[in-house]
């Protein structure tokens, strides 16, 4: 292979598929995408599907399976949540076309990651992105949810639908990664992590690798012990406290998850969201802490100082809890 | 792991003894004169006023004195509502009854005498001259100016006590020895600026010290760089009394022209000691709200560059704040904020998740978003674990000290 390069340290990478045939499930996908390795050319592609179902594998497998040892030379991976918007991906795009292809297929790719992280004004940009380099360039566009790509787009690619894995997928791609580490993975073990990860292979493979971590044999309590400390319950605590009416020591907790974890306001608010509907509290309130945490999010978006607002809103539920107790 | 920030060191690290006192300030001829005034009083004889800036010492002299000498210190707080019955009451009672065992006697103390304002301290200052004049034991005061006109009836009935603003070799002094104790190594360029800054303030030098060092094993010229564009603290301490007393929006609104402190300085202060101030979840969810609303005007203010909507700002910091209270205004112990150095923390801290969450995507084929998200939560179970797979991924991820240490620091 012409990836030959030291062995990935975590698993999700060193497992993750290198041929298109190894990719897990999703055989219709996995049929047409060898079509177009066997007739050297692919069209726009867009990969739609749940997170954790193997499109950047497939995507990257295509590639792979393409231009053989050339891959690096023709292939532009981005990722659109991190590019600092459409300027920058244009501009790279532009320098990368500009260069002619290596090797006997005609044209580069460029995978583009995580689209539907992208503005529709920047999808529109995108579009004529795709239009002005279409000799050169083909795009993968991979997404979530096919819905928040704009219609020009969808109708300028062929579009892949990913499945949800199931749990036999799962399991099975599991049970191969214990043995080629040498881990005992009881049967516990794997219904625990199809409970926490479900159709998620990432979130599966990371669970599996944490757990092992641990050196014993991965039953179902190391798994739902990585799970619980992979979840901070920090947030929980603070939002307990704030409850009981104590706003300083919940205070003091949203100090702790920014020094300790290096969170920020917005990191912090996207864990609230889902621990409020896993208190245990009468369902109501639920919804009118979630309108609280909608509000406190939206401001932050908009650029507010985190501390007072965050600090406003544990108020904000030491008054509800008040209300609530008395 | 729990941050330790709830000691203050102004209560750690403060004297114990009059010999403690005398080691920092020298052979200032006040604590002698204090000492003597006490132990020569007999009814009848004057009180003694204590009076010099804020941060010198007045109150821990007193407090140190008594604790030396068997005095059952009682202790009121100008900021607690006195009418003259409750003082008649209080001191009253001290008077009259015997000490309790191994105590020699009683001491009255009436800190901060000239914030006796307004109509809740009507006839305040009128009974504590009475007071001085019957007591059965001594009654000792501090103020910070005495040479307020309506303290004037105070001045005749006692003995004035002058505290002078410590020397800036003084302070560095006593912060090398905290500094000692703390295990921290200190540039001495850096305690000479804290010190110079605090004006002779030994509080605020203190505080500072604290604010600047804590949890640091090192403490540089860099350390304490911001406090320079910083206010002097006790005046922030008096806006924010003056804020949080004030019973009418207007009173409210003039605590900024009042002061020096700019508006951003003063939220910083009132997000910090709002919920110091108000215990009640009611009054705390209101005050909370405006400043809140403060907040978000503040940011449309600057977005815009529309400076005329600074006063909604302002309205809503101040007054907003203000009237959220339901009950009479009491006396609280104001914190210095924190924010600064945990926000530099804080931030530091999230310049290294996200330089992991970089080294992750390039590998991984995801985004940083996602990286710390879907994949660090899991890593960090992986270094807090026994098994030696964190330092192969420590390797292969190419991370340095810094980044595993975060790595490590859970759970």
């Amino acid at each position: 292979m012409a990836f030959k390069e030291e062995i990935p340290a975590l698993w999700v990478e060193k497992y993750r598929p290198k041929k298109l045939d190894e990719i897990v499930n999703q055989r219709e996908v996995v049929e047409r995408l060898k079509k177009f390795v066997e007739e050297r050319n692919i069209p726009h592609l867009l990969f739609v599907g749940p997170p954790g179902t193997g499109k950047t594998t497939a995507a990257l497998c295509l590639v792979y399976e393409l231009y053989g040892e050339n891959w690096r030379q023709n292939v532009l991976e981005l990722n659109a949540s991190d590019e600092r918007g459409i300027q920058t991906i244009r501009e790279r795009v532009k320098d990368y076309a500009r260069t002619v292809a290596l090797g006997d297929v005609p044209f580069k790719t460029i995978i583009l990651d995580e689209c539907d992280a992208m503005t529709s004004e920047a999808q529109w940009s995108l579009r004529r992105i795709m239009e002005m380099f279409w000799r050169t360039t083909r795009f993968i566009l991979i997404a979530n949810y096919g819905s928040r790509i704009i219609e020009p787009i969808q109708s300028r690619c062929a579009i892949f639908r990913f499945s949800m894995l199931s749990k036999e997928d799962v399991a099975e791609r599991l049970k191969f990664i214990a043995a080629q580490e040498g881990i005992n993975l009881t049967q516990e073990g794997l219904e625990a992590i199809w409970y926490v990860a479900g159709g998620d292979m990432r979130r599966a493979i990371n669970l599996l690798q944490a757990a092992a971590a641990y050196g014993g044999p991965v039953d179902d309590v190391t798994v739902y012990k990585v799970a619980g400390k992979a979840r901070p319950t920090e947030v929980h605590e603070m939002l307990k406290l704030a409850l009981k009416g104590d706003v300083m020591a919940a205070r003091q907790k949203v100090y702790e998850l920014m020094i300790n974890y290096g969170l920020s306001g917005a990191d912090i608010i996207r864990q609230i969201h889902t621990e409020v509907f896993r208190l245990d509290i009468p369902e109501p309130m639920k919804v009118e802490i979630e309108d609280l945490v909608a509000e406190t999010d939206y401001r932050l978006v908009e650029g507010a100082n985190e501390d007072i607002q965050l600090t406003a809103f544990l108020a904000q539920l030491a008054r509800l809890g008040k209300k609530t107790a008395g | 792991m729990s941050v330790p920030y709830h000691v203050p060191w102004t209560e750690k690290h403060k004297p114990r003894s009059i010999a403690e006192i005398k080691e920092i300030v020298g052979e200032a001829d006040y604590v002698d004169k204090f000492v003597s005034w006490l132990k020569n009083w007999k009814p009848g004889e004057k009180a003694a006023l204590l009076y010099g800036p804020p941060g010198v010492g007045k109150t821990l002299l007193v407090e140190v004195v008594a604790n030396e000498f068997h005095y059952e210190l009682i202790e009121l707080n100008a900021s607690d509502t006195r009418t003259e019955s409750i003082l008649k009451r209080l001191v009253g009672q001290s008077s009259q009854t015997i000490s309790l065992y191994g105590a020699k006697g009683k001491l009255i103390f009436l800190d901060e005498v000239d914030g006796l304002t307004g109509t809740e301290d009507r006839g305040g200052i009128g009974a504590i001259v009475g007071l001085v004049k019957e007591s059965r034991v001594p009654i000792a005061m501090a103020a910070n100016d005495p040479w307020d006109p309506k303290l004037r009836p105070l001045r005749d009935v006692s003995i004035m006590i002058e505290f002078k603003r410590l020397r800036t070799y003084s302070i560095i002094k006593h912060l090398k020895k905290i500094c000692a104790r703390e295990g921290i190594i200190a540039d001495e360029r850096a305690l000479k600026i804290i010190a110079e800054l605090s004006e002779g303030d030994m509080r605020s030098a203190v505080n500072d010290l604290q604010a600047a060092a804590q949890g640091k094993k090192r403490l540089t010229v860099n350390d304490v760089s911001w406090l320079r564009a910083r206010n002097r603290q006790y005046q922030a301490f008096d806006v924010l009394r003056m804020l949080f007393s004030a019973k009418r929006c207007d009173d409210a609104r003039n605590v900024l022209n009042a002061s020096l402190l700019d508006y951003e300085t003063l939220m910083l202060w009132i997000d910090e000691n709002l919920p110091r101030q108000y215990t009640d979840p009611e009054e705390l969810a209101k005050a909370y709200y405006y400043l809140a609303r403060a907040d978000i005007f503040l940011g449309r203010m600057k977005r815009r560059q529309k400076w005329e909507l600074l006063k909604h700002v302002i309205d809503f910091m101040t007054a907003g704040v203000a009237m959220a209270k339901t009950k009479p205004y009491k006396f609280t112990k104001y914190g210095f904020p924190q924010k600064l150095l945990l926000m530099a923390k804080a931030k530091q801290m999230r310049t290294i998740r996200e330089s992991i969450c970089e080294k992750i995507a390039a590998k991984c084929h995801l985004s940083k978003r996602k990286a710390s998200t879907e994949m660090i939560p899991f890593i960090h179970v992986i270094y807090e674990a026994p098994g030696l797979a964190k330092r192969e991924i420590s390797k292969w991820l190419n991370l340095d000290e810094s980044m595993e240490a975060f790595l490590k620091k859970q759970g």
